[in-house]
This record gives structure tokens, sequence and C-alpha cells, in this order.
């Protein structure tokens, strides 16, 4: 397994033992530590690219409709050459508790999964696992941390969040055909290997995807799930007879006619990287991977469009970015899984698949107004048991990071007392 | 109005080209994995790692350039309504015989008017008592004309600007020949000057399926016939192009700016998102090195630079733009057409679609070739233009119409 050995410190083995978990749930969980340090080469050679970028000409009176705008990558192209500390925040990264751990599944080669391992020591701590998508990465979760780990309403978090394989500081798949089974399948073995054998998910975006495919290949261990994008259809008579009823009947709401604006927007104007790395993530990746302004203006689009008028910092979007461009496997690697989710299904394990009811896993839908597709509650319920929904005022895809308390709170009353999946990973769990 | 016609000779800065070369000595590529060189994935590594370090040490931009200045070029000044003065830059190459057909040659993307060369000597020939004088303007936005940094530049104005090269080299009537976007954009041409552009060859036929009402012969044919093996052939081809090749499309109609980024900043950014179309919408075309290289050097050194190409996919394209753009599909009863079918362009629809477009004269279905027609298959671009245009081609009237002229 090829690991670049500068970029890579391990500090000893070490074994946790969490002396509050019920102990037919503990495992000696052997954890390395993983610390994250970028090669003062690699910070150089960004800067030396970007001191030499050729910027593209200014188009007048386009704003954002054309895409990333001149003036905005101009500005934040000479932060990142000037200004922007990554040092800084790469110390900040490591203050979070990363490790780092082989995952092998059938037929394919070990992987090194890095994750954050956040450890409730509350009795009433339940296993979380929360799933980023693209453009995103696993510090999605941060501000959540602090809230998880608390004990509210009866339950608290025991987080673990991964970089997948081909992002951050995980490995890149180096073989074809690593789809969204795949991805499933690395996720839940490291749950396993964890010793969560029950646990609940958060995610969004690929975490979605990901998170709806844990359920649909595990359902003896995915006991629910919590999801902040929702993709769903219509129902249909013959499918959900009594949804299809409902929708027939019941006049979409403000917030639905309004969500299906923005999804038509979607539609229509955001549609383009899909495709593009769909198809042709080859192509692409020469421009992630050779043009750091490139990769600002692909990322930062969808940072811009993507929010509810987030208002993010330089630093946090050069943080976003940069973790692309100093990933391991490199910007490049990240498109792969949208190329193979749609080129390599197996077992019935595809997109689709997803979008449409899965039995036995538990259900908590947010619905975000700003997400990039926003649904009718009808079509919502479309894709399983349903327990809990909230409709919020505002926030957009990247929910855990804009509206963090939202998302905690949304856990803490689905898993909570009173809530519909109280308990739910406890053997004898009633809901 | 000020059309000065001045003679153009290429020639790119010196700067230009050693900044090229310092930034391809200075790219980093993704790493290798095992499937790297799938084409199927999009442009190979090791494809794109032995033409960069080409492009940097072997090729000879200045010998390009030279064999590119052997055509003869022009720079004219148009003046476009509502969004003021571009250059326009052309290839102008008269036959030696008065009278001949004025004939305006279309580039698309990622072409450009280089595409014109292999058959400028095969129109401009006297063979039969009919030649063509031909005119191969680049594009606004892209080669050596002048961009627009106005938002909005659509088909109207791409139209206009290719309609007052030819009236400002006193061509005050023509006829056209265009794939890619030189379809919609010579389609558009005949809905805006239908006195003056008098006729269409097209080789990349974008068309709708017949409507019963407006195309009741068509309608017919469609539904009645049974498919043939080549517009079976013709099909699947259509449905790979939509369902692997459309990315790029989509892309740069609705986000233009955000790629256009990474193509100003990194010429191997540029080369693999060319080069990936010169593969895959050709007919096993055999592109030399330096063929592919002096292609994506046209658009390295473009006046306008990298990135403003891309736009002309959002400006006639978009889903705002569509509604007018999309006349060009209508029925246009004013411009007589010459369709030509290659089998492995990127669009092919059944044989009765294009009929919708027009008063077609001419449909040629040929054995081989892809999207770059004149590029890949002169010869037979050139045949299909003399049989269309020829004493017994259905066009033949409006080639009567140059014959009295004094060219």
């Amino acid at each position: 397994m090829r690991r670049d050995a500068s970029a890579v410190r391990r500090s000893d083995v070490s074994f946790v033992v969490n002396p509050k978990q019920p102990t037919d749930k503990v495992e000696m969980a052997t954890e390395q530590r993983y610390n994250v340090a970028v090669p003062d080469e690699k910070i150089q050679e960004l800067r030396d690219k970007l001191s030499t970028a050729t910027f593209p000409d200014e188009l007048v009176g386009a704003a954002w409709d054309y895409g990333s705008p001149l003036t905005d990558i101009k500005r934040l192209a000479k932060y990142w050459e000037t200004g922007f500390d990554w040092r800084a925040q790469e110390e900040r990264l490591n203050a979070l508790p990363n490790y780092h751990r082989s995952i092998q599944i059938d037929e394919f080669p070990a992987l090194d999964i890095h994750y954050l391992h956040q450890v409730s020591d509350t009795p009433d701590a339940i296993p979380l696992f929360f799933c980023h998508g693209w453009p995103g990465s696993y510090i999605e979760v941060t501000k959540m941390l602090k809230g998880l780990k608390e004990s509210h309403n009866g339950v608290s978090f025991t987080v673990v969040a991964p970089s997948l394989p081909n992002f951050a500081w995980s490995e890149g798949v180096k073989v074809k055909g690593f789809g969204l089974k795949q991805y499933a399948e690395t996720c839940h073995q490291l749950m396993k290997s964890l010793g969560y054998d029950k646990y609940v998910s958060q995610g969004g975006d690929w975490g979605f995807y990901i998170t709806r495919a844990m359920g649909l290949l595990h359902p003896e261990a995915v006991m629910a799930s919590h999801i902040n994008m929702i993709r769903a259809s219509a129902p249909t008579w013959t499918s959900h007879p009594y949804l299809a009823l409902k929708h027939t009947f019941t006049p979409y709401s403000d917030r639905e006619r309004k969500g299906m604006e923005r999804s038509k927007w979607f539609m229509d104007e955001g549609q383009g990287y899909r495709l593009l790395q769909c198809t042709k993530p080859q192509t692409l990746g020469f421009s992630l991977h050779d043009s750091p302004i490139g990769l600002l203006a692909w990322l930062l689009e969808k940072l811009h469009d993507w929010t509810d008028n987030y208002p993010w910092t330089d630093d946090e979007v050069l943080t976003w970015v940069s973790i692309y461009y100093f990933s391991t496997a490199g910007p490049a690697a990240s498109l792969r899984i949208y190329y193979e989710s749609i080129h390599h299904t197996q077992n019935g394990i595809s997109r689709d698949r997803t979008q449409q009811w899965i039995p036995k896993v538990k259900l908590g839908l947010c619905h975000s107004p700003k997400e990039i597709t926003v649904v009718p509650s009808t079509w919502a319920r479309t894709l399983g048991p349903v327990v809990y929904e909230d409709f919020k005022g505002k926030g957009g895809h990247f929910a855990a990071h804009e509206v963090p308390d939202e998302i905690v709170g949304d856990l803490r009353k689905m898993f909570g007392k009173d809530g519909p999946c109280y308990k739910i990973t406890e053997p004898h769990a009633k809901l | 109005m000020s059309n000065q016609i001045r003679p153009y000779k290429v020639a790119v800065t010196e700067e230009a080209i050693s900044t090229l070369r310092s930034k391809l000595q200075a790219a980093t590529l993704p790493d290798e994995v095992e499937f790297s060189d799938d084409w199927d994935q999009g442009t190979p590594r090791s494809e794109i790692a032995r033409l960069a370090k080409h492009w940097a040490d072997g090729f000879d931009w200045r010998a390009q350039e030279a064999e590119i200045n052997r055509l003869p070029q022009f720079m004219t000044t148009v003046e476009l309504d509502g969004f003021g003065q571009i250059d326009m830059h052309s290839v102008h190459q008269k036959s030696e015989k008065k009278g001949s057909i004025p004939l305006l040659f279309s580039h698309g993307w990622p072409g450009s008017f280089l595409e014109v060369g292999k058959i400028i000597p095969l129109l401009t020939r006297n063979a039969d008592g009919l030649s063509f004088d031909v005119v191969a303007p680049s594009l606004p936005n892209f080669g050596f004309s002048g961009g627009s940094r106005q938002r909005g530049f659509g088909i109207a104005q791409y139209a206009e600007a290719m309609h007052k090269v030819m009236l400002s080299l006193g061509y005050n009537k023509y006829v056209t020949q265009g794939g890619d976007w030189g379809f919609k954009v010579t389609r558009f041409m005949g809905i805006q000057y239908p006195n003056h552009c008098l006729a269409s060859h097209l080789n990349m036929i974008l068309a709708s399926e017949p409507d019963m009402v407006k195309h009741p012969k068509e309608y017919a044919q469609y539904n009645s016939v049974q498919q043939t093996a080549t517009e079976k052939q013709f099909a699947e081809r259509t449905a790979w192009f939509m369902q692997e090749g459309l990315g790029y499309n989509i892309l740069q109609s609705t986000k233009p700016s955000t790629i256009g980024f990474a193509l100003a900043d990194s010429p191997v950014a540029l080369l693999a998102w060319i080069y990936e179309k010169l593969h895959d919408w050709t007919d096993n075309y055999p592109w030399t090195d330096d063929e592919i290289l002096t292609w994506v050097s046209i658009y390295q050194f473009s006046t306008a630079g990298p990135a403003a190409n891309a736009r002309i996919y959002y400006d006639i394209q978009n889903s705002a733009a569509r509604p007018f753009s999309d006349q060009v599909l209508e029925y246009n009863d004013k411009v007589l057409l010459g369709l030509s079918y290659f089998p492995k362009d990127i669009h092919l629809p059944p044989l009765a679609w294009g009929k919708t477009l027009g008063p077609v004269v001419f449909e040629g279905v040929h054995e081989s070739g892809g999207h770059f027609a004149a590029h890949e298959r002169p010869d037979e671009l050139a045949k299909d233009l003399r049989s269309m245009f020829g004493a017994q081609g259905g066009a033949a009237s409006v080639a009567a119409r140059f014959a009295g002229t004094k060219g």
C-alpha cells in the first residue's frame, strides 16, 4: 500500500478502551492516531503555481450566472498565495480526534482510511456515522462535535466521521470498479472494526447515497438514518397508493412550491459538473490537479450556489479547497465516485435504487430550503419508514456546516427520550 | 462603417510562447492508477504526459505558424448592433475563375478556421465550370478574432459578425458550409439574412422529430418506413454521445466561467479538454502530435484567450437563450439545404428529421468520417458541395446567380 511517508506521522499504536461502555459492546480498539502534515514542498508548489497563475478575461455584468466570478477568484488566489496560513489551519485540524486504519472489503485491496472518532463518555451514547460528500469533507462534522458529545434529552453520540476513499487523508483507489456498493461496504466495515455492530447515520450529498446504500446492504446494522439532502420521486399509484392519493389531492405548500423552483434551477443550471464528473472525470482531473485557481473556481461555485447565504470567510473557503489540493490521492481522484457510481452498479446498489423505498431503516428527514433538490413531503416519504421530519427556515446543501445546531437538534429529537428512535441501537430497543 | 480590410499574418508573441513553455515544464499530473489510460474516463494520462513534453520541448510553433500563414488571411473590423466593434480574422482564398460562388465556411468547437485548410484547393479550383471563393473566419471569441466581454453575445451576434465579414469582402450574396457551431450560426444567418445567405450545406445535423401537422410527409416517412441499418448505427452513436459525451456541453452551457479558469491557467488542462474530442469525435483519424498541438495552440494563443470560447455555449444554449436560438431547428423555406451525414459524428438523427429544416436539395450519407468532416474527409465534403452546386445539382440555380458576376 503506497503511502507518502513524509505526509503521515504516526504516533505509537495506542489502545483505547471506554470503561463506561457496556462490556458486550466494547472491543479492544487498536487505534492509530493520524496527523495531518502536508510537506513543505507541496505548500511551496501551491504558492509557485498561484504566483504564476494566468487569469481569464472579465465578463461584464455576469455576477455568478456564468460561474465563479473573476474578482472573487483573483482576491482569494492572492490571499491563498500570500496570506493564508495553512499550518495554522492544519494545527486546528490536528486538534480533532484524527485516526486512520486499514479497511479491506471483498475483491479490493485494503485502503488506509482516515476518520474522526469522538467517543462520548455518557452512558446514553449511541454510535453515529457521519458521511460527507463532494465538494465537502470530514470537517463538515466539526461544528457539531461538541454538541453531539453532550447528553441532552437522554442521548449523546459517539461520532465516527471518515474521509471517504479518494478524499482528504484517506487512500485513493487504484483499481476500477469501486462503486457505490464499495464505498458503503468500506464505511460499514469501518464501523464494525471499531466495535459498532449497530449504529445510526447522518449524511447529505454522497452521504445520502452512501448511508442509504449501507442501509440496503446492512439493515442489521444501520438502525436509522438522518438525511439532509432528499432525493426522491413522486409517489406512484402502484408503489405508494396512499402517498399518491395524498399527493394528488393536497396542494403544494408555499415551501414546496419554492422548493420546486429551486430544484428546477438546479436542473436547468446546475447539472454540468455532475454530468462531466460522471462521464469524463479524467479529463477534468488535469484541470483540478495542475491549476489551483482552476480547483478554487470549481469548488467555490458550489460553496456559493449551494448554500443559503452562508457567510464564508476566506479562511474557511481556502481550508476546504486546500484539503482537496493537499489530499492524499489528489483532487482528480475525488471525481471518480461519480463515474464509478454510474458505470459500476452491483447487486442493484445504484443511485437510483437509493432514491426508492428502503425497508427497515428508520428515516429522519431534514428539509433545507436552499438544498439543491427540494422535494415535496409526499415524495420524501417514498424513501422509507419516516419517523422524523423537520422543515428548516434556513440552510442549504452543507447543513451540518451551515446550521449545525439544527442537525444536532434533529438528532436529539429523533434519538432522545420520547423520540421515535430512543435507544435504537440497543438489542432490545422498542420503537 | 469602417471595415477596412487589412492583410493579416498570425504572429504569436515570444512572451506567449515562453509562458506556455514554462507552464508546461511546471505542470503536475494526477497520480497514475490502473485506469489512467482508459479513454472511457477521459484523456489518458500517458497521452497528456507525452504531448505536454513534446509541446514544451519539441513542438515548433513558429514552423506551424509559417505553415498557417501560407493561407491568405485578413482582418476586418465589423460593427455589431448593440455590441460595438469586433475585429474579425478570416482566411480568404479566391478562385482564379471569376463568378465563383462565395462560400462562407464556419468552424465550431474545438475546431478553428484551420479546418478549411484541406478543402480550400479542392473548392477553389475550376472543375466542370464550378468553383468557389472560400471565406473561413474565426468566430468571435475564437482563434484570432476579437472577443466580447459583454454577456448575452448570442446567436444573432455570431451570425451578424459572420455576415458582415462577407459584406466587407464584397460578397453581398453567398452560400455557407458548417458543422458544430457552424450549423447553428449558418442556420441563423439563413433566418436573419435570407436575401444574402442563399444556400447552406451542413455536416452536423441537428433536427427535431417531424411533427404530424407541420411536416406530414416527413412524419409519414419516419413512421412508416423501417429504420435502416445505417440509421440504427446513427441512433447508437447518438445515444453514446448523449450518455457519455454531453458533459462538456452542459457544463459550458451553464458555467463556462468556472471551467474557464483552468483552461486559461493550465495548458495541460486545455490540452486534455480539447484532445479528448479530437479522439472521441473522429473516425480513427490518425492525428499526428503536431496536428493536435497546433489545434490546441490556436486556443492557447487565441486573441480572446482560452476561456472566452466556452461562452458561446452559454449564450446560445443556456435555458434562457434556447427559446430564441432554437429557431434554427424550424423549417426555413428561403434557404436551399444540403445535408451530409458522417457516421462517426456526434449527433445523427434519422434522415427524415433533417428534412424538417428546409428544402433539402442534397443529401449525402457517408461510409466513414466523423465530426470534423472538412479535416477528416476533405475529398468527400468537396465532392458533396460540387454535387450540390453543380450543373445537375439541387442548388444549381443558386450557382447560376454568381456565374455572371465579376467575382
